[in-house]
């Protein structure tokens, strides 16, 4: 390992890294071009840059946004990513809207609260036991949709009241949406750089026997990591129940899938120990850019999703140059 | 009794003939009939080449997620190619699988990529070209004589879409026990450099892999696709879980170098008798996946390296309190 790639790995060194490519690798220029030619593509195409275009793109990009911001944590602590945090939003969206009635406050809290101690078990599981984190999380899959088919007799149920209606309100011309994703980056880039935790999350991430050599126990961070997963993917699951009057198991279907294409599109390694937050949100952004193109160039779905899967396959290929 | 649960390929057997017990003492009868076997079997027959194909991924300590997509992908193909002669469709599907495999083995040997981001992106991929050939609608198979043909029960119970699993299970099994390409494959997962070192030639073995796995699992899509006379893109993580929890229960070791296709045959088919048995006995299907979901999550505990580390810790903290 060269200093620069230490270098790196130190949150200041990822400080500037962020801004200012300082080595400029064969992936960094293809991912340079391909935002180039992104934005061309974007602008050049009729009726994008228009307001109501703009604002359908923020909105539909947040509910997948806060789920990746989640999805990064898992990813930067070198667990690859979780196949049940899809099914821990519907779960999560079940929880908020059973509450309800209880007062907006408690639904709130115990549906946050539900998640990060849901998504932080399975870290337990990872961290503690060190039990392989594809089969936990598909485990906890499977776990997750029995019981809450069984809990709801696989119905969606639905809001009664208006207490969360003002979930769905906008702050001027911001959708609400993009501002909850927003929050979501900045305090979840705010504890990479600034916090024990998040120092932990790369040197974890990126070798957790140095960490444990270093007198770090890696569990407690792995736990974390997926707690806080929990916790950003609650509030895309909140929104969506507000959004949508209900909580329904199929408000998560794929999510995680979505969320790691942007989590990897982004630039992140899947490897663990390199990457942020902020990475995460050029790959949310990508992704909804490119798919809003798409569809105003009457692309259809399918061909959308066959396109995301190429970058994605493409972007996974581009990091060869940093494992071997 | 205990020679038999140590022996990773026998442990699933016993787990088989422990939960029929059971079955049939909570269903009687109803539990042994010729349909219960029939529908077991004909579910073995999606799940097993799929699981054997993860589980070969699997002991050489790589992760084949492609395969859920295949699976789907693959379906399309066939119905797609197979409408008006159903074998070269069925080859087309394979040969499609085996060109994806083969391709994804090739970048994860020589970009030395982690096998789980590149099937991943494959899986992406797969799922998408599902769609666009599909146009997102399900597609009619309009051979119902192929269709009877391939879900043709006989003797009861056997159709040939569940021989043609068991002839991949009886291929895979022969090769693993009594070839020397068997032997270097677990010499591959249990350590990659010392196997080179001794001259296996590792990187083919695992593009191999991958080609088969990709082989086998389009062969079970496609084979699905003429049974249900249909195919529609489907849901991406359904077979994955099921595969994957066979394939563990099967006594394939997820850090590579241990398993067998028997094994991993009897774990397919404790799945199968817990899904079929359990719905003969009138339970909601939701049990199955929380049964599905414990078991899961139980042998990934006992898998995972600090188990008896944590297990200890906990016994000398305990000892200490004692005194």
């Amino acid at each position: 390992m060269s200093t620069q790639d230490i270098e790196q790995k130190k949150p200041g060194g990822n400080f500037r890294w962020e801004f200012v490519p300082g080595n400029l690798s064969v992936s960094t220029i293809v991912r340079a071009v391909i935002v180039v030619a992104l934005v061309m593509f974007a602008v050049t195409t009729p009726g994008f840059l228009t307001m109501p275009s703009i604002r359908s793109l923020l909105s539909t990009m947040s509910f997948m946004g806060c789920v990746a911001v989640g999805m990064t944590f898992i990813t930067l602590s070198g667990n690859i990513m979780s196949f049940s945090l899809g099914a821990s939003l519907s779960a999560t969206s079940i929880v908020f809207v059973v509450l309800l009635p209880q007062g907006v406050v408690v639904a709130l809290a115990a549906a946050v609260v539900f998640n990060a101690v849901l998504n932080g078990a399975q870290g337990l599981l990872i961290g503690y036991f060190r039990a392989n984190p594809i089969i936990v999380t598909m485990a906890a899959f499977a776990l997750i949709t029995g019981t809450f088919t069984y809990l709801t007799g696989g119905r969606g149920i639905y809001v009664l009241t208006n207490d969360a209606d003002f979930l769905k309100a906008n702050l001027g011309p911001v959708p609400g949406p993009f501002a909850a994703l927003l929050v979501c980056v900045i305090v979840g880039q705010a504890i990479l750089w600034f916090t024990r935790t998040g120092r932990n999350v790369y040197l974890v991430g990126s070798n957790p026997r140095a960490a444990l050599a270093a007198g770090i126990e890696p569990w407690p961070t792995v736990v974390w990591s997926f707690a806080l997963a929990g916790v950003f993917t609650s509030v895309s699951a909140i929104m969506m129940a507000a959004r949508y009057g209900s909580g329904d198991l199929q408000h998560g279907i794929g999510m995680e899938y979505q969320a790691i294409s942007a989590v990897l599109i982004g630039g992140n390694f899947i490897g663990g120990g390199q990457g942020s937050v902020l990475r995460t949100l050029s790959g949310i952004v990508l992704i909804s850019v490119f798919q809003g193109v798409l569809v105003l160039r009457g692309f259809s779905t399918e061909m959308q999703q066959l396109l995301i899967g190429v970058v994605v396959f493409l972007v996974i290929a581009l990091q060869w140059r940093k494992e071997s | 009794m205990r020679p038999l649960l140590q022996n990773p390929v026998a442990r699933p057997y016993v787990l088989l003939v422990v939960i029929l017990l059971i079955l049939v003492a909570f269903g009687g009868n109803r539990v042994l009939a010729p349909a219960i076997a029939y529908s077991v079997l004909q579910q073995f027959s999606v799940l097993g080449p799929v699981a054997l194909a993860l589980g070969i991924t699997m002991m050489l300590r790589h992760f084949d997620l492609s395969v859920a997509g295949m699976l789907g992908a693959a379906g399309c193909l066939a119905v797609i190619f197979g409408g008006d002669a159903p074998l070269p469709g069925l080859l087309v599907a394979i040969a499609f699988g085996m060109a994806s495999g083969a391709f994804l083995g090739a970048v994860i040997v020589r970009l030395r990529l982690s096998s789980i981001g590149v099937t991943l992106g494959g899986l992406l991929v797969l799922n998408g070209f599902a769609y666009v050939v599909t146009g997102n609608r399900e597609i009619g198979f309009p051979r119902l004589d192929v269709t009877r043909f391939v879900d043709f029960a006989y003797l009861n119970a056997f159709s040939p879409r569940f021989l043609a699993a068991l002839v991949l299970f009886a291929i895979a099994g022969a090769i693993m026990s009594w070839t020397r390409l068997g032997r270097d494959v677990l010499a591959c997962g249990s350590d990659p450099r010392a196997a080179k070192t001794a001259g296996v030639s590792v990187e083919w073995i695992v593009v191999g892999a991958f080609t088969v796995s990709g082989a086998m699992t389009a062969m079970a899509g496609g084979l699905l696709s003429y049974s249900l006379a249909a195919a529609s893109p489907s849901g991406l993580a359904d077979v994955l879980v099921p595969a994957a929890a066979a394939a563990i229960i099967g006594g394939v070791s997820l850090g590579g170098g241990r398993g067998h296709p028997v094994g991993i045959a009897g774990g397919v088919l404790v799945l199968c008798l817990l899904r079929t048995g359990l719905t003969a006995l009138g339970v909601p299907p939701f049990i199955h996946d929380i049964a599905t979901g414990g078991v899961l999550l139980v042998v990934g505990l006992l898998d995972g390296g600090d188990l008896s580390r944590r297990i200890a810790e906990a016994a000398r903290l305990f000892a200490k309190r004692e005194v």
